[in-house]
């Protein structure tokens, strides 16, 4: 009490200072809304400056009030009142929510716009209305709500990497958005708190995003926090807690059909002798495995936060804590991710010219980084792999058994006893127990981030048309890597002489740390410059620099032989402190300095320009390149305001958009121009041959859109088309290897075309008790490699190639034309080829030059990685105190390499497989799909179109059902909801989970699907 | 009001003008750039840059990248290229589709994509551009003055540094005939287009015989001249390899000229016991080996030998033809391999099966030993008619075999190995020198090359039904580097 006193007086002396003049009237009121009386809202004599804002309950006092004059009531969200006073002194408003908030004032980079005069591609994502995805990561929000946008996950364990992809893949190296967060930008965002974000806006086209010139051609998506606002304190307490199952698992064999498949599989591979799986049928020690089962668990998610927020209109302040906590669905809680969120926002109003404030995070997570995806150890894929006829644990009278590793290792294994049979690995394979790799695995990523902005504002001349604005940003980060390889399995004769004995698993036990910090700090200033004219023009400019640097580093070490791994031992002391040490330290700097500038015009609300230039030079590029400049332009006309249009009532809004710029990107290494020499380890080597010549890549984007919204904005549409064009890519080309193994030299080089169309839909119907919104996007896109290097035809992956006229890693090998069905066959088809080395069940592979050989000359491209078309589709509705909110999202026409089915079905060893195998050719006419099972080549080690499947799919993504009580003992909203994720998924896609962003699928931990109950409580 | 902000206006500025000029030129860190090293060397620079070409001749894992199975670099892979090409070895002990690559150069399928090419070529030229950089270190007088290296360790370096690059060059030159030759490191990166070009192998056999006349002056008179690190090329190592090159391009006196000098040096002898020159524990202290790379366990970095550990997973295993080349009781057949236990004796170090599996195993890999050599002056003194000297060495190696202790301590019958008659029937005795090169040096990656140069590569290996053909007498040219060059490297004919 006794602050808010000293605040009001403050506020008293200024106003008595800043009045000038006598009132010819005093005009007093109440503003308010829907739900009772509006804080903040701004009431203006009109065609001045001249005004106050009302406070926490509503009530506003105007003195020295021209009786004849027009008051104007303005509030976020709301739309605008004029009220002429005609000699009224007391004026009570209600305002009227605006449905489409039309007027809102958004940010687009260093200032803000009124989205009714923009002129770029821009969408806004409102994070109270994805309050209700409820998602680890902030990015995922972005998920199925802005046409043009595709975000993914790289796999589905907690805490993983999410990747966004603007108007898609732009370049051949880094596409990654560029994320700004209150001015302070950043290249990733998974620190943050979705319970912290107000909005976040994509500024998807060039004419917007230029502004961020040298950084934005991944295009831009502006985050911004929550701050207080005027009122009385809110608490906002939310609490909900989830439990996640694994989903769409395929079907394995079980043993008695893995025995008789891999009974064929020998039969069929010419082997001479008895067949040993026939032998072994039924037998004893034989168990019978669902390893998938055994591997996935029920994980548990919960989430607390709270927050209280208010202020006076001096001084508004937000305080939110956060807790995120997640246990994936893998066995023995190894894959769990923990996240801690601290955050303040202060905004001060010092006098009306002045105004400071500031934003500090705080984020503490852990994450626990199991073998989500690939090959080794890939925990995933050993439990798609392994024999089902192999058990989880060993016999506890088994004399390898111990209380320690209870796990099956080699199969059947006794005490590495290949005479007694004791060895079987030959023959059930040398797969690892996913179970044992779960419940050993002990490596936590944990990360200490302080992110924030101190800014100041002061506003010159007499309306305060001119404002200056000094922002420092600092984000840093501390990264503690700790891995302890315990030592287990069986012992399988290898190792050095040390460590005869030991299990064959992390052989010998040993512990790597690393400990890095990365330092990240931005200092901005802007002038900022606004008025309108006559009512008639309004005029916006804006200059200002920008430095960015930034410094890295860390320090590593191992260890290894530790004589007690208990938990409390896992430290480098414990280790064998003289064979097998290692340490490590690196570190990197980078630093970025800019101009840039933006200058609007807008004529009578009705027709608008903008343009921007921005220059930046960075420490990447030699001297003589530092330099960039990023110039756009764009253009608006707002035709429903012509007068031609007045008295079409049902159009509410038809704005044409049209912009052209570009952008930039120097997302390479440090230091990457330069002939740089290695001397490490003994060893002194040319890292890589440089390129002074090197300068930043462009890309230049040309997007035309319109706006349409009808009955009272009611419905609202915006399509877009876009092309954008990056050239001068920085591309890394690897030198002939006759120049010995360099990193490739940077230069630039190739073109890379995206074309698109964008449309969302937005229905709302909030007339009646129920309410109720429909939001629909979608989005096309074409990409193509225009041009590469004449010294590089085409990139070579694993099972991709980026080449001239195809999308960007378009998945390249031989096209499965059948399976070959007797001898006859084979010797016609392959009648240039000398002892073809094929048997019939074998995969037929499209002759591509018909001339009888299958050899490399007959591959071809495949299938594209890149999605032709993505959608998101919305809907929520209340009625009374319920709400109903769905999402569903999806991607068509995508294809993925379905690696792990390679070695599940086709493999020439004897692993599990799934119960498609079932249906594996045998015999002439049986199946021209599947070919044989086989402990040789069937085709399968070929990179074919047999492992290309379509990865499209169509999920939803969320369902909630809430319900609220208003008012109740003493609060003022309680929530209970329950929420359904990923609830299912329709795609064709056989791997485990379709969304995942590898090239290639080797097995990866699925996303997960989960129920959520929850509560929210604001008082 | 004014005056505040305007000078608001021009701090503003000026402070990012300042920030501008000083921090955009950073010195990369922990990287050297060539003018620091000229300007400042170290003695650790020289040394390294030498000792750090040898490395591509170990067989270490992920020397380069990183599981790269696919481009053929996981390990040196001259057992591919020899072994399994050759039909002595196969990939593995019980067949699989496991690395298929490697199956198609046994059966001749493959194509220039196939990684087996490109990880030979690829380690070879890593050895030679590394070695490029020492040789440019060494021979600018500037740097020599800055650092105060002795006469003797810059000459001894050189001397090495010479003879990396011959036994690189070498290697390739067998492999794939015509190559782009490098000498000395690029200046720039668009140099790398400029060298594209394959000079004609007769041209890299002038470099490799220069390269080793010159390292023959530099280096001492000793058999090891650095005893501390008797891994080190040596004299001895240089007169073997020019006698080899003599011996491949059919210089037959040179070749007796050349091993009778390595034989007046006196440092090399026939071990008594086969296996000494593999046995792990007699490394550098037995008389055979000439040249070898000292694989060694528990090092940092490390310097393990990786081949071990892909022996654990089931691979290198001999074909029934290889077993049958032996002849009856043969003490060196169980001293390759131990069938029974599936053990590849002479590549573990040791006949109990240690280290299988072990990627970090010491078992040191040899490329120049004694015997080979001496089977080398009886091939050239058969061509050139002294058929009783050629007979006499054959029968030096069959005696030295049947009289080495056995693997498993079985007696070795009379009559075995029997020593071959006097005879003067040129043809009779090449026969038997080639089976007894294939027996004495089996799995020591030279069958291949033994079979190209004698020109029988097609008549013994389609006999066994594989699919050679003419062009198969060089390998192709990895096709990474012709799309890499842009076209300027030609393919050899028939890929």
């Amino acid at each position: 009490m006794m602050k808010k006193n000293i605040l009001y007086g403050l506020f008293c002396i200024w106003a008595v200072f800043s009045v000038s003049a006598l009132s010819a009237q005093t005009v007093t009121g109440i503003v308010s809304g829907v739900k009772g009386p509006l804080p903040g809202t701004n009431v203006v004599l009109k065609g001045t400056s001249t005004g106050t804002s009302t406070d926490f309950d509503g009530n506003y006092s105007l003195l020295n009030v021209d009786p004849q004059t027009v008051l104007v009531f303005s509030s976020i969200g709301y739309l605008t009142k004029e009220v002429s006073v005609n000699g009224q002194s007391v004026i009570n408003v209600e305002l009227v929510e605006d449905s489409q908030a039309l007027d809102e004032v958004i940010l687009v980079g260093y200032s803000s716009r009124k989205k009714s005069t923009l002129t770029g591609a821009v969408s806004v994502v409102d994070m109270s209305d994805m309050e209700k995805t409820r998602v680890p990561n902030v990015a995922q929000a972005l998920q199925g709500q802005v046409a043009g946008v595709l975000v993914s996950s790289s796999t589905g364990a907690p805490g993983e990497e999410i990747q966004v992809r603007i108007r898609g893949e732009g370049t051949i190296g880094n596409n990654n958005p560029l994320y700004v967060i209150d001015g302070v930008p950043s290249r990733d965002i998974s620190f943050l708190n979705q319970a912290d974000i107000k909005t976040m806006t994509v500024l998807k086209d060039a004419s917007s995003a230029a502004i961020y010139g040298s950084r934005a051609s991944g295009g831009v998506v502006l985050i911004t926090t929550k701050s207080g606002s005027v009122g009385k304190i809110k608490f906002n307490v939310d609490y909900y807690t989830g439990i996640n199952f694994a989903s769409n698992l395929p079907n394995m064999l079980n043993t008695e059909q893995y025995m008789n498949t891999v009974e064929k599989a020998w039969d069929n591979s010419g082997r001479t002798g008895a067949n040993p799986y026939t032998a072994d049928k039924g037998r004893a020690d034989f168990a019978d495995t669902d390893w998938l089962d055994e591997l996935f668990e029920t994980g548990i998610s919960k989430n607390l936060q709270f927050s209280a927020s208010g202020g006076s209109e001096k001084v508004q302040f937000l305080m939110s804590l956060g807790y995120y906590d997640q246990d994936g669905i893998v066995i023995s809680d190894n894959d769990k991710y923990q996240r801690l969120n601290y955050r303040t926002n202060i905004n001060a109003n010092l006098t009306d010219r002045l105004k400071v404030g500031t934003n500090l995070q705080l984020s503490y997570s852990t994450q626990d980084k199991l073998s989500s995806k690939g090959d080794a150890p890939g925990i995933i894929r050993h439990a798609l792999i392994r024999p089902p006829n192999i058990s989880v644990f060993k016999d506890i009278n088994d004399p390898t058994y111990s209380e320690r590793d209870p796990f099956t290792d080699l199969p059947f294994y006794q005490h590495n006893n290949r005479d007694t049979g004791g060895w079987e690995s030959d023959k059930y394979e040398w797969s690892s127990n996913p179970i044992a790799l779960a419940s050993f695995t002990d490596d936590k990523r944990t990360t200490f981030q302080t992110f924030g902005n101190i800014y100041g504002e002061y506003s010159f001349l007499k309306n305060n048309e001119l404002t200056f604005r000094s922002n420092l940003g600092f984000d840093l980060a501390y990264i503690h890597n700790k891995r302890f390889n315990e030592n287990f399995g069986d012992d399988d004769g290898g190792g050095n002489d040390l460590d005869q004995g030991l299990g064959r698993q992390n052989r010998p036990n040993n512990l790597n740390e690393e400990r890095g910090e990365a330092r990240t700090i931005t200092f901005n200033n802007t002038l900022n410059y606004a008025k309108t004219f006559n009512d008639l023009h309004d005029i916006s400019a804006l200059v200002g620099m920008e430095y960015i640097e930034n410094y890295s580093s860390s320090i590593g070490a191992s260890r290894a032989r530790f004589g007690t791994t208990d938990d409390t031992f896992r430290y480098l002391d414990f280790g064998r402190p003289d064979v097998d040490v290692w340490n490590s330290g690196s570190a990197s700097e980078n630093t970025l300095f800019s101009f840039f500038s933006s200058a609007t015009y807008v004529f009578d609300g009705k027709y608008m320009v903008t343009g921007n230039l921005r220059a930046d030079a960075s420490s990447r590029f030699s001297e003589k390149n530092q330099w960039g400049y990023f110039p756009s332009a764009s253009a608006g006309w707002k035709i429903s305001d012509e007068s031609f249009l007045s008295d079409v009532d049902w159009l509410s809004n038809l704005k044409l958009r049209a912009g052209y710029g570009k952008l930039g990107n120097q997302e390479i290494g440090d230091y990457t121009y330069l002939t740089l020499i290695s001397q490490i380890d003994d060893k002194v080597v040319v890292n890589r041959y440089g390129n002074e010549d090197l300068k930043w890549e462009s890309s230049t984007q040309t997007n035309i859109g319109i706006d349409l919204g009808l009955f009272n904005n009611k419905l609202a549409m915006s399509a877009e088309y876009f092309e954008k064009n990056t050239t001068d890519i920085l591309l890394p080309i690897g030198l002939p290897n006759f120049v010995g193994f360099v990193a490739p030299t940077f230069v630039n080089a190739g073109e890379v075309s995206n074309k698109g169309f964008e449309l969302s839909l937005n229905y709302r119907n909030y007339d009646n008790e129920f309410k109720y919104s429909i939001n629909g996007n979608l989005a096309t896109l074409k990409n193509n490699v225009e041009k590469l290097h004449p010294n590089v035809p085409n990139i070579i992956g694993n099972v991709t190639r980026i080449e001239v006229g195809q999308p960007l890693n378009a998945f390249y090998g031989y096209k499965m034309v059948g399976v070959y069905q007797n001898q006859a066959e084979i010797n016609s088809y392959l009648s240039g080829t000398l002892n073809p080395n094929v048997k019939p069940g074998d995969i037929k592979f499209n002759d591509l030059n018909a001339d009888g050989i299958i050899n490399s000359d007959d591959r071809d491209f495949i299938g594209s990685p890149i999605p032709e078309l993505t959608y998101g589709i919305s809907l929520s509705s209340e009625y009374k105190g319920f709400d109903f909110s769905m999402l569903f999202q999806g991607v068509e026409g995508i294809d993925r390499y379905n690696d792990a089915k390679k070695i599940l079905d086709y493999d020439s060893r004897p692993f599990n497989y799934t119960t498609d195998i079932l249906g594996a050719w045998d015999g002439e006419g049986s199946s021209n799909t599947i070919p044989r099972v086989a402990f040789e080549d069937n085709g399968s080690s070929k990179v074919s179109s047999i492992f290309v499947e379509d990865a499209s799919y169509f999920r939803l993504k969320n369902i909630e059902f809430g319900y609220t009580l208003e008012s109740i003992i003493g609060l003022q909203d309680v929530r209970f909801y329950v929420s359904g994720q990923n609830v299912f998924t329709v795609t064709d896609y056989t791997g485990l989970d379709p969304e995942s962003t590898d090239f290639m699928d080797q097995g990866t931990y699925p996303s997960s699907k989960s129920f959520l109950f929850g509560i929210n409580v604001k008082f | 009001m004014k005056t505040i902000y305007k000078s608001i206006v021009i701090v503003f500025f000026f402070t990012g003008l300042v920030g501008c000029t000083d921090d955009l030129t950073k010195e990369p860190i922990g990287l050297l750039t060539t003018d620091q090293i000229d300007s400042n060397p170290t003695i650790l620079t020289l040394e390294s840059s030498v000792s750090s070409s040898y490395q591509l001749l170990s067989s270490s894992l992920n020397l380069i990248g990183d599981w790269d199975w696919d481009g053929g670099a996981v390990l040196r892979n001259d057992f591919i290229l020899q072994d399994i090409a050759s039909n002595d070895m196969n990939k593995k002990w019980n067949p699989d589709g496991d690395q298929a690559w490697m199956d198609e150069l046994n059966d001749f399928s493959f194509t220039p994509e196939n990684g087996a090419f490109n990880g030979i070529w690829l380690y070879n030229y890593e050895g030679i551009n590394r070695i490029n950089l020492g040789i440019s270190f060494l021979t600018n007088e500037e740097v020599i003055q800055m650092v105060g290296i002795s006469e003797a360790r810059k000459n001894q370096l050189l001397g090495e540094a010479y003879f990396l690059r011959a036994f690189y060059y070498f290697d390739l030159v067998n492999n794939f005939g015509d190559l782009p030759l490098l000498i000395k490191p690029l200046e720039s990166f668009e140099e790398a287009f400029d060298v594209a070009t394959r000079v004609p192998a007769a041209q890299i056999w002038e470099q490799i015989n220069s390269d080793l006349s010159a390292a023959k002056l530099l280096l001492p008179s000793v058999k090891f001249p650095d005893a501390a690190e008797p891994w080190r090329v040596s004299k001895g190592a240089v007169i073997s390899l020019q006698a080899k090159s003599a011996l491949f391009n059919e210089n037959w006196s040179e070749v007796i000229t050349r091993v009778s000098e390595l034989e007046g040096l006196g440092f090399y002898d026939l071990n008594d016991n086969y296996f000494d020159s593999f046995d792990v524990n007699k490394e550098f202290s037995e008389n055979e080996v000439i040249f070898a790379y000292d694989h060694r366990s528990g090092e940092t970095p490390r310097k393990g030998n990786g081949l071990c550990a892909l022996l654990g997973w089931g691979f290198v295993a001999p074909t029934q033809d290889f077993i049958n080349a032996f002849e009856a009781n043969d003490p060196r057949l169980l001293y390759t391999v131990d069938v029974e236990n599936q053990n590849v004796s002479k590549i573990l170090g040791n006949t109990v099966g240690d280290n299988k599996g072990n990627d970090d195993s010491p078992s040191n890999k040899i490329y120049i030993r004694y015997a080979d050599v001496l089977l080398w002056k009886a091939e050239a003194l058969n061509e050139s008619g002294d058929y009783e000297g050629a007979v006499t060495i054959i029968n030096q190696i069959r005696e030295r075999a049947r009289t080495s202790p056995t693997a498993d301590g079985s007696a070795v019958p009379a009559g075995t190995l029997a020593d071959r008659p006097n005879s003067t029937d040129r043809a009779q005795i090449k026969t038997w020198l080639m089976s007894e090169r294939r027996v004495e040096l089996g799995f020591e990656s030279q069958r291949f090359n033994d079979l190209k140069r004698w020109g029988t590569a097609k008549a013994v290996l389609t006999g066994l039904g594989k699919n050679f053909q003419d062009h198969n007498y060089l390998y192709p040219i990895p096709q990474g580097e012709i799309d890499k060059s842009g076209g300027t490297i030609i393919q050899n004919t028939g890929y």
